[in-house]
């Protein structure tokens, strides 16, 4: 449905380079990554508004870059949903409606049936600036879908919305998409967002596409250290490989050896990436010899909702993951533990 | 419970006082003398000359306006969204007659708008005069005021976010109908105070205006006659009827503009 070959594009400092993404018919694709990485530039160029230095744009399998953004029928809901401020809801709307030549009675009548389907049809003579956030998000739902698109890209849509609006707001798309069988290209930063609309997600970072696949494994398994740290991969060291044999390396780390299922060479540079899930806190060494082992202390606990993020200082400050309240208080020697298949390691660092 | 004063505002006020000042006792200086004589304000309000001149001031600067709103507009526009390097070039460059001497700006005027000039002489063989003629005043009008409305209108479209104008394009709006339905609307503020900022230096206008059109008079050119041939007094009254126009037009501007954008700023 989308498709996006070789595409490259400048705009002041920032490009976006030699990107290929290719969305099918009735999928909802995330595009995650950084703020600053080209999300929405990315967004903007399938919908029309940025020409590629280089690379073609399909839709529905034809190259786009003969149509305008007024004839790719592709509808935008931007993050602040840029509702039209001199407009009231239905007139918001009915424009597109209008745009296209529908009689003004029947292009409002289409707008206030959209409204009702979306639960806002007693907003129809309100303006924008007096909607909480959650009724603005529904009226720039509708108004996309009012001129029947055959494919939807939201720009971080749920971002400004609080969390029991979004849950809500997050169900109303997924329903959508299903019901109307749309091709969703959504950019967000959460991962939550992600696991909940996304078919499949993408990962651009600095302009380009660094990973693609379903959500759950671009964070289990990042490609590149750059999509280990986008994904919140707690712990990241640099250290020398020492020795390898039979693909498990022995990391230097500062004064720690760290053992990891890889197959860098002896004395190569590398990043070692540990979440901080994938690592448990003992008192006593485990009896698995094969596991990584890094004697500490607790220096310091953050407690948050339903787990803990403890901090162990053992040649290097280890952040550990912990379910519930930290059983071990500040101060008490304990080993981290972690095997070494759970080490993820890129090359530099 | 009593507010402690806040000395920072007050000497603020203090110094911003000394303006309010100074233009509340320059307008008591022409208003007090005026109103001691009313009768002779009638007079002189009651002139043809007087009468003719006023209509004329305001006719040219409104037409001015006029022409300033079909061509500044949409120079306005480009200015606002259009980042290519001559972009700035031509802001720049429209900047121009707001540092320029009035008189400097009556000879440009002059050197292109007279028979002999390089626009004037050319629609002169047409039949088009522009000096000593109506159109001289509007284009010195126009000339003078470009900067005052293109600064304010260039403001206003820069203020509409491009999110809008996308997301009308991609529910299938032309760029025309983008602009007429979604960007001008939004800026209807901005372009009715340029306008009047514009009417106002257009109308005010003296030296640019006198140098290619000295007859038919504006009213500052006759205000300035008035007082070299029949002293202070007579040129007062008029500039007194002037002021009084002038403020009666700022505040109906105000009564149109009153509600105008109000929703826009609720969120």
């Amino acid at each position: 449905m989308i498709g996006l070959e070789g595409i490259s594009l400048h705009l002041g400092r920032f490009s976006l380079r030699d990107v290929n993404l290719h969305v099918r018919e009735g999928e909802c694709y995330c595009l995650m990554g950084p703020s600053g990485s080209g999300k929405t530039v990315l967004l903007e160029l399938v919908a029309g508004f940025h020409p590629p230095a280089a690379g073609t744009v399909r839709i529905r399998g034809r190259d786009a870059s003969p149509f305008p953004p007024e004839r790719r029928h592709v509808g935008l809901v931007y993050q602040d949903y840029s509702l039209f401020p001199h407009m009231t809801a239905l007139a918001n709307v009915a424009f597109g409606l209008r745009v296209s030549g529908a009689p003004a009675a029947e292009a409002l009548r289409m707008a206030g049936d959209l409204l009702s389907s979306f639960d806002i049809g007693h907003l129809c003579n309100r303006f924008p600036g007096t909607m909480s956030g959650g009724e603005r998000q529904r009226c720039a739902l509708a108004r996309a879908l009012a001129v029947s698109p055959d494919i939807l890209l939201l720009d971080e849509p749920f971002s400004a919305l609080d969390p029991a609006i979004r849950t809500e707001c997050i169900g109303i798309i997924r329903d959508l998409a299903e019901d109307r069988a749309l091709t969703v290209l959504l950019v967000s930063h959460s991962r939550e967002e992600a696991f909940a609309l996304a078919d499949r997600a993408g990962l651009l970072i600095d302009g380009h596409i660094v990973q693609e696949g379903p959500p759950p494994e671009i964070f289990s398994h990042p490609a590149t250290l750059e999509a280990a740290r986008y994904g919140g991969v707690e712990n990241i060291f640099c250290g020398t490989v020492e020795e390898n044999t039979n693909g498990s390396a022995v990391i230097q780390v500062g004064p720690v050896k760290i053992v990891s299922r890889s197959g860098s060479p002896p004395g190569r540079r590398v990043s070692c990436c540990i979440k901080a899930q994938d690592i448990m806190l003992g008192l006593k060494p485990p009896i698995d010899p094969g596991m990584n082992v890094l004697p500490g202390f607790v220096s310091r606990i953050f407690q948050c909702e339903d787990f803990s993020m403890v901090s162990v200082e053992g040649g290097v400050c280890l952040t550990v993951r912990v379910p519930g309240s930290p059983v071990f208080p500040v101060g008490t020697r304990v080993n981290a533990i972690f095997p070494p298949e759970d080490v993820l390691v890129y090359e530099g660092g | 419970m009593r507010r402690p004063a806040d000395w920072f505002l007050v000497a603020c006020w203090i110094l911003g006082g000394c303006l309010v000042a100074l233009i509340s006792a320059a307008l008591l200086a022409i208003a007090l003398p005026e109103l001691a004589d009313i009768p002779h304000l009638i007079r002189v309000a009651g002139e043809t000359g007087v009468l003719e001149s006023i209509f004329l001031t305001i006719a040219a600067g409104a037409i001015a306006v006029g022409i300033l709103f079909v061509f500044g507009t949409p120079l306005s526009y480009v200015l606002a969204r259009d980042r290519r390097p001559w972009s700035g070039a031509a802001g720049t460059l429209i900047d121009i007659p707001l540092i320029l001497p009035h008189t400097v700006a009556g000879i440009l005027v002059y050197l292109l708008f007279s028979t002999r000039g390089l626009i004037g002489g050319p629609l002169a063989s047409a039949g088009i005069f522009f000096e000593d003629a109506f159109p001289g005043i509007v284009v010195a009008m126009v000339f003078v005021s470009i900067p005052y409305y293109v600064r304010a209108v260039r403001e206003g479209f820069a203020k509409v976010p491009v999110h809008l104008e996308n997301v009308a394009r991609s529910l299938g709006a032309s760029r025309f109908q983008t602009f007429f339905r979604v960007t001008l609307p939004l800026s209807y503020r901005h372009i009715w105070s340029g306008a009047l900022l514009a009417w106002g230096r257009a109308v005010g206008e003296f030296a640019a205006v006198v140098i290619i059109a000295y007859f038919p008079m504006v009213v500052s050119t006759l205000i300035y006659q008035r007082f070299t041939t029949s002293g202070l007094a007579e040129s007062r009254s008029i500039a007194f009827l002037m002021i009084l126009i002038f403020v009666a037009v700022f505040a109906g501007f105000g009564l149109v503009t009153r509600g105008m954008g109000r929703d826009h700023d609720r969120a």
